[in-house]
C-alpha cells in the first residue's frame, strides 16, 4: 500500500479500513515530555493546555491531541509545595510534598532504582478542595463559560497549521463522573451520596453534561475531527462502581452528548476513555456509537486483549493497551520490545487498532525504554511484514 | 466464581436473648442501613446481649457477605461504602462496651499513602475494612513521610504498618519506608503490608514487605492472618 498521510492513516484506522502501517500516539506528562524534548533540542516542551505538538509529531504521533477540560490545567502547571490553585470551576490543587529531599532521602531513593530501573520522581499535583458537597453550595455555584475563548482560540490555531495533515483530537477530560468524584464532589463523598443525596448527585451531573456538551459543539465548530471525553470509571482489577449504576448515572447522559455532537457534524469521531478495567461496559459504548476506544492497564482485571478485540473489533476500534505500570517504567529493552511486539499481535491483526501506551508517559520512565518503544513500534507496526503480515 | 451467601452463625439463639432475632441486622448492613444498624445494636445491648455476641452475630454476617460480593465484582465501591459504614455504626456502641470487658483490639495498624502520592480511597476502604475486622487503625492519611510513619509507629507501639501507593513513581517509597524502618531499628517490630495498583507480590517481596494485598478483602485476611505471628516488643 502507498505511504497515507498521518491524518489519512489514523482516519482509515477508526473507520478500520485497511492502512499501511498501524497509526501511532504519544502523550507525555510534562516531566517525561521535558526530558525528551532536551534531546530533540525542542525548546517548547508545552503539555495540557499550552501544548506543543512538536515533539509528539517528530516522534511519529499521526494525530494531535489538544486538552481543555477539567484535568488539563492542574496536573501540567507548576504548584507550590504548600499552595492551593484553583481552577475555573473552583476546585483547588496542592502538590504532594517530594521536593526538598534531605541528601540521605535521595541515597534511600536511589537503591530502589535497581528494582525499579533509572528514573525521577516528581511531586505529583492533585484536588485539595471540592466545591460542592451540599445543595447549598450547589445553589450558590456558577458553572464555567462553555464560550471562553480562552479555551477555543488554540484550537483553531491548531486546527489551521496542522488539520491537512494531521487528525484533530479535543480531549474534554475528565467529563462526567470522574469530574464529579475527582474533582467537584470529592471520591468518597460522591459515593456514599449516589445512595444519600441523589438528587444532588443527579444535578452535578447534569451541569458537568450541559456544560461539557456546549463547550464540545464550540469545538466541534472549529472543524476538529474527534472529540475525546475520557471519564475514569475503571480500576485496576474492575469497576469502581457497577455496570448498572454506570448505565443509570452515565450512559443517558452521554447519550444526550453523543446526539447533540453528532448533530453538530454528523462526521465526528468520538472517543471515550476510562482508565483501568471497565471491559463490562464496552457493549454500551458500542450501543452509544462510540468510534473508538481505549484498552488500559493490560496488567490488572482483563487481561484478555485478544478476546476483546475478537468480541468488539468490528464494532469499535482500539487505541492502548501497552504497559505503563511495569514493562515501560522498569522492563529491561529486550523486554519493552516484545511487549510491542506482543500488544501489535493482540490487537493490530486485522486493523482497527492505534498504538499508544496505556497512558501517558511519566517522569519515571527511562529514555532508553522510550527509544526502544518508537524503534519497536516501527519495526512491528508495518501491515504486509511481520508480525502483520 | 461462586455466588457468595450471608454465612449464619452456628447457635446464635442460644448466645441471644429469648424471643431474639438477628435477620434484620444483618439485612441492614448488607444494605448499608447505618440508621438501622445503630438503632438495632442499642436494641440488643439493651437486652443485654454479650458485646462480643452482638458484634459476630449481629454486624459481621452482612459484612462478610458484602465483603466477599466486593472482592467477586458482584458489588462495588460506593455499596462496599455503606456497608461498611452500617458496620461502623453499630461497632461505635459496641466499642466502648468491648474495652470495657477488657477486650483489646486485634492489634493497632498504622495506615497511610506513601510520600509523594495523594491518592486516598483505596487505603480508606482498607481502613475501614482493618477496623470494623477488630483493628485499632490510625490513618495517616496521604503524601507520608517515612519519618512520621516511624514516629506514629513508635508512640502507638503498632503491630502492623500498611502503605499504599498508586503511582509507578511512588510506589519507590514503599521501600525507602521500609528502609527508613530497618535503619531506625523498628523493622522487626512490625509486620508491613503493602497495596496499590502498580503494586505486585513480586514488588512485595522485592521491596521487603511482608505482605501485598491485592484488594481490600485480601488486604484484611492477610491482617488477621499476620497479626497471630510474634513481632519484636517495642520499648
Amino acid at each position: 500500500m502507498k505511504e497515507l498521510s498521518p491524518r489519512e492513516r489514523f482516519t482509515r484506522a477508526i473507520r478500520r479500513e485497511p492502512v499501511d502501517r498501524v497509526p501511532v500516539m504519544y502523550r507525555m506528562k510534562a516531566e517525561a515530555k521535558a526530558k525528551l524534548a532536551r534531546i530533540y533540542g525542542i525548546d517548547d516542551a508545552g503539555t495540557g493546555r499550552k501544548h506543543n505538538p512538536e515533539l509528539e509529531l517528530r516522534l511519529g504521533n499521526d494525530a494531535i491531541i489538544y486538552q481543555i477540560g477539567i484535568n488539563a490545567d492542574f496536573s501540567h502547571r507548576h504548584i507550590e509545595i504548600g499552595e492551593t490553585w484553583h481552577n475555573h470551576f473552583g476546585v483547588g490543587y496542592g502538590k504532594s510534598g517530594l521536593e526538598g529531599r534531605t541528601a540521605e532521602e535521595e541515597v534511600a531513593f536511589a537503591k530502589t532504582q535497581e528494582f525499579w530501573g533509572p528514573a525521577k520522581i516528581v511531586p505529583e499535583n492533585f484536588p485539595n478542595f471540592h466545591p460542592i458537597k451540599s445543595e447549598e453550595d450547589l445553589a450558590n455555584y456558577t458553572w464555567p463559560d462553555p464560550a471562553d475563548p480562552v479555551m477555543l482560540a488554540p484550537i483553531k490555531e491548531l486546527c489551521d497549521k496542522f488539520q491537512d495533515d494531521y487528525f484533530i483530537i479535543v480531549d474534554l477530560s475528565s467529563t462526567l463522573i470522574e469530574a464529579a468524584y475527582a474533582h467537584i464532589v470529592g471520591t468518597q463523598n460522591f459515593f456514599l451520596m449516589t445512595f444519600d443525596k441523589p438528587d444532588l448527585i443527579n444535578k452535578v451531573l447534569d451541569g458537568l453534561i450541559e456544560y461539557y456538551t456546549e463547550l464540545g459543539k464550540n469545538v466541534i465548530a472549529m472543524g476538529v475531527d474527534m472529540i475525546r471525553v475520557g471519564d475514569d470509571v475503571g480500576a485496576q482489577q474492575g469497576m469502581m462502581i457497577s455496570p448498572d449504576q454506570w448505565r443509570e448515572l452515565a450512559k443517558p447522559r452521554f447519550d444526550y452528548m453523543f446526539k447533540e455532537f453528532r448533530k453538530a457534524n454528523s462526521d465526528l469521531y468520538i472517543k471515550l476513555h476510562s482508565c483501568g478495567d471497565y471491559s463490562p461496559i464496552i457493549p454500551d459504548m458500542v450501543e452509544l456509537g462510540v468510534d473508538l476506544s481505549g484498552l488500559m492497564q493490560p496488567v490488572g482485571g482483563n487481561k484478555d486483549q485478544v478476546g476483546i478485540k475478537r468480541k468488539y473489533g468490528n464494532d469499535l476500534a482500539l487505541i492502548g493497551g501497552f504497559d505503563v505500570q511495569n514493562l515501560l517504567p522498569r522492563g529491561q529493552v529486550e523486554a519493552v520490545r516484545n511487549g510491542v511486539l506482543e500488544t501489535m499481535k493482540n490487537l493490530a491483526t486485522g486493523g482497527g487498532y492505534i498504538f499508544s501506551p496505556s497512558h501517558y508517559i511519566l517522569a519515571d520512565v527511562p529514555i532508553q525504554n522510550i527509544y526502544t518503544l518508537i524503534e519497536a513500534q516501527r519495526e512491528f507496526g508495518t501491515y504486509g511484514k511481520y508480525p502483520l503480515n | 466464581m461462586s455466588e457468595p451467601v450471608l454465612e449464619i452463625p452456628e447457635g446464635w439463639e442460644e448466645r441471644a436473648v429469648d424471643g431474639w432475632e438477628w435477620a434484620t441486622l444483618w439485612e441492614a448492613v448488607e444494605e448499608g442501613d447505618h440508621g438501622y444498624s445503630h438503632e438495632r445494636v442499642q436494641e440488643a445491648i439493651d437486652a443485654g446481649i454479650d458485646p462480643r455476641v452482638i458484634l459476630d452475630d449481629g454486624l459481621f454476617p452482612g459484612f462478610n457477605l458484602q465483603g466477599d460480593r466486593f472482592s467477586e465484582q458482584i458489588i462495588f465501591i460506593p455499596e462496599m461504602l455503606i456497608t461498611a459504614r452500617a458496620m461502623k455504626a453499630g461497632l461505635a456502641l459496641i466499642r466502648p462496651l468491648l474495652a470495657a470487658n477488657d477486650e483489646k483490639p486485634l492489634g493497632t495498624f498504622v495506615m497511610g499513602t506513601v510520600l509523594g502520592d495523594m491518592h486516598d480511597i483505596g487505603q480508606s476502604i482498607v481502613t475501614i475494612m482493618l477496623e470494623n475486622a477488630g483493628f485499632n487503625v490510625i490513618n495517616l492519611g496521604t503524601d507520608v513521610h517515612p519519618d512520621k510513619f516511624i514516629e506514629t509507629a513508635a508512640e502507638e507501639k503498632a503491630d502492623m504498618i500498611g502503605f499504599s501507593a498508586l503511582l509507578s513513581t511512588t510506589v519507590y517509597y514503599q521501600k525507602v519506608t521500609i528502609d527508613e524502618f530497618e535503619k531506625a531499628g523498628h523493622r522487626d517490630k512490625v509486620h508491613i503490608l503493602i497495596g496499590g495498583a502498580p503494586t505486585t507480590q513480586e514488588w512485595a517481596d522485592e521491596c521487603g514487605a511482608d505482605g501485598w494485598g491485592r484488594d481490600a478483602m485480601e488486604a484484611v485476611k492477610l491482617a488477621r492472618r499476620l497479626i497471630t505471628e510474634q513481632r519484636g516488643a517495642w520499648a
